[in-house]
């Protein structure tokens, strides 16, 4: 066993509890099995271990992280190691009190989720009525001289309103807007059909963000995370599974990605067990995918195994039922049919969308 | 940004930090989903990027030196560190 590297980020999800019931969230589908979060003090020792071990980034999130009453412990915590804090947030929960309290506990940057710039839409696909907090959020959050990222999850149903997504990023005097397709795992896999854009829509969209980049939004830090349906090579998915990323669950379990509960038969070690070192180098999850020993044809002997480290551990289980497959939107995939397949199955059909809820 | 445009008073930018990592032994210049190592001279410079004017920068790197140099002969290295930051968004220039 070659020793791993030394993580960089850790995703603290601290709970799966969320007013929104956005049909592309990445929890589990379960979401009722687990509903034992961590205390304060585990989390607390987590941090701890974290930093010890090399973790740099810290990634508060959910869920709604702010539903969580030690949210602020937390935050400062991260902040006496010396972590750098982001939290992502619906920002549903969030008053101007509260935005100074997390100010004040040292959060370093705050990461604010938008559905869609059309009120209505947005709220319709948040399953509750969110957009006017959202805004009063963010422009609070600016009021006070926090960084904010505005994210927006990019699919069929709110594509071709790219140009207000960058309209209203500058109106809300954002730091950075993080424009990101739709990965298709969890709740989104399950709702493909209804969120797939299609190759207009999306060519459409990509000349758009091109266009603001050089011109009015150039001031805009604009991160655009293309859809891999759409692209020749698979994403390196988090640089390669236990390479820099680590996350820990709202019920302790340790996974090497968020949706990596997707792939049955993996089993993930817990926080209440062991130490984030023993399971950082030693938990058999963590080295299964590590580096590129494990890699199959044709990604063993092709020049970009380095590169993209055979794309979505995630993404070839729900597509092939391996998940230690090539990623099937790898032109070279000999499974890259599904991916056609998968495309011409949305161009045909619009089902409803099935939102995330916590039954049991 | 021009080849020779001129920073006058550099800030950090509100969402970048740096940080010393005792485990790595690296300056690290964090920012949202992600980071770059600095080496010993820009860590100085970026350590002094508080409101102050680049020249009371320069004077504070000289003062630091244990063999002084005249501030001319550093003005060109700090200016491009100065610069490849900010095209990076990592720093703003406040005199602007």
């Amino acid at each position: 066993m070659t020793t791993p590297n030394r993580p960089l980020a850790l995703l603290a999800e601290l709970t799966y509890r969320c007013p929104l019931q956005c049909p592309y969230c990445s929890n589990p589908l379960e979401l009722g099995r687990y509903r034992q979060e961590l205390d304060t003090e585990t989390w607390i020792r987590v941090l701890g271990e974290a930093a010890e071990l090399g973790v740099v980034q810290l990634h508060f999130s959910g869920g709604e992280p702010l539903v969580r009453r030690d949210i602020l412990d937390l935050v400062r915590e991260a902040r006496r190691l010396e972590l750098y804090s982001n939290m992502s947030t619906g920002a549903t929960v969030v008053d101007g009190g509260t935005l100074d309290r997390l100010r004040e506990a040292g959060l370093d940057h705050l990461q604010v989720s938008l559905l869609d710039t059309d009120p209505d839409s947005n709220d319709r696909l948040a399953g509750t009525r969110s957009f006017d907090r959202k805004r009063d959020a963010v422009r609070g959050a600016k009021e006070r001289g926090f960084p904010v990222t505005l994210n927006v999850v990019l699919h069929r149903q709110n594509l071709d309103r790219i140009e207000d997504v960058i309209r209203i990023a500058l109106e809300w005097n954002v730091d950075r807007l993080e424009l990101a397709h739709t990965q298709y795992t969890g709740w989104a896999f399950r709702n493909r059909a209804a969120l797939m854009p299609t190759r207009a829509q999306f060519e459409h969209a990509e000349a758009v963000v091109e266009r603001a980049r050089a011109g009015e939004a150039a001031r805009l830090d604009i991160l655009h995370v293309l859809p891999d349906y759409y692209q020749d090579f698979p994403k390196a998915c988090l640089q390669g599974w236990g390479n820099v990323f680590m996350n820990v669950a709202p019920d302790g379990a340790v996974l090497p990605c968020q949706t990596a509960r997707e792939i049955t038969g993996l089993e993930f070690p817990n926080v209440r067990d062991h130490s984030l070192r023993e399971i950082w180098t030693e938990a058999p999850v963590f080295q299964r995918f590590r580096g590129t020993d494990w890699l199959p044809e044709p990604c063993r002997s092709c020049d970009r195994r380095e590169v993209d480290f055979g794309g979505c551990r995630c993404q070839a289980f729900l597509m092939t039922g391996d998940a230690g497959a090539t990623d099937p939107v790898c032109h070279l995939s000999p499974h890259h049919h599904l991916v056609g397949e998968a495309l011409r199955e949305a161009e045909r059909s619009d089902p409803p969308l099935r939102y995330r809820v916590m039954s049991a | 940004m021009s080849e020779d445009s001129v920073i006058r008073r550099p800030v950090l930018a509100a969402h970048t930090r740096y940080r010393w990592d005792k485990l790595r032994d690296q300056h690290q210049l964090v920012f949202p989903e992600g980071m770059i190592v600095l080496n010993d001279s820009a860590a100085a410079i970026v350590q002094l990027c508080d409101g102050r004017s680049t020249d009371e920068l320069i004077a504070a790197l000289v003062a630091k030196l244990k063999d002084p140099v005249p501030a001319s002969e550093l003005s060109d290295d700090v200016q491009g560190c100065l610069r490849h930051l900010v095209e990076r968004g990592l720093l703003r220039d406040d005199a602007e």
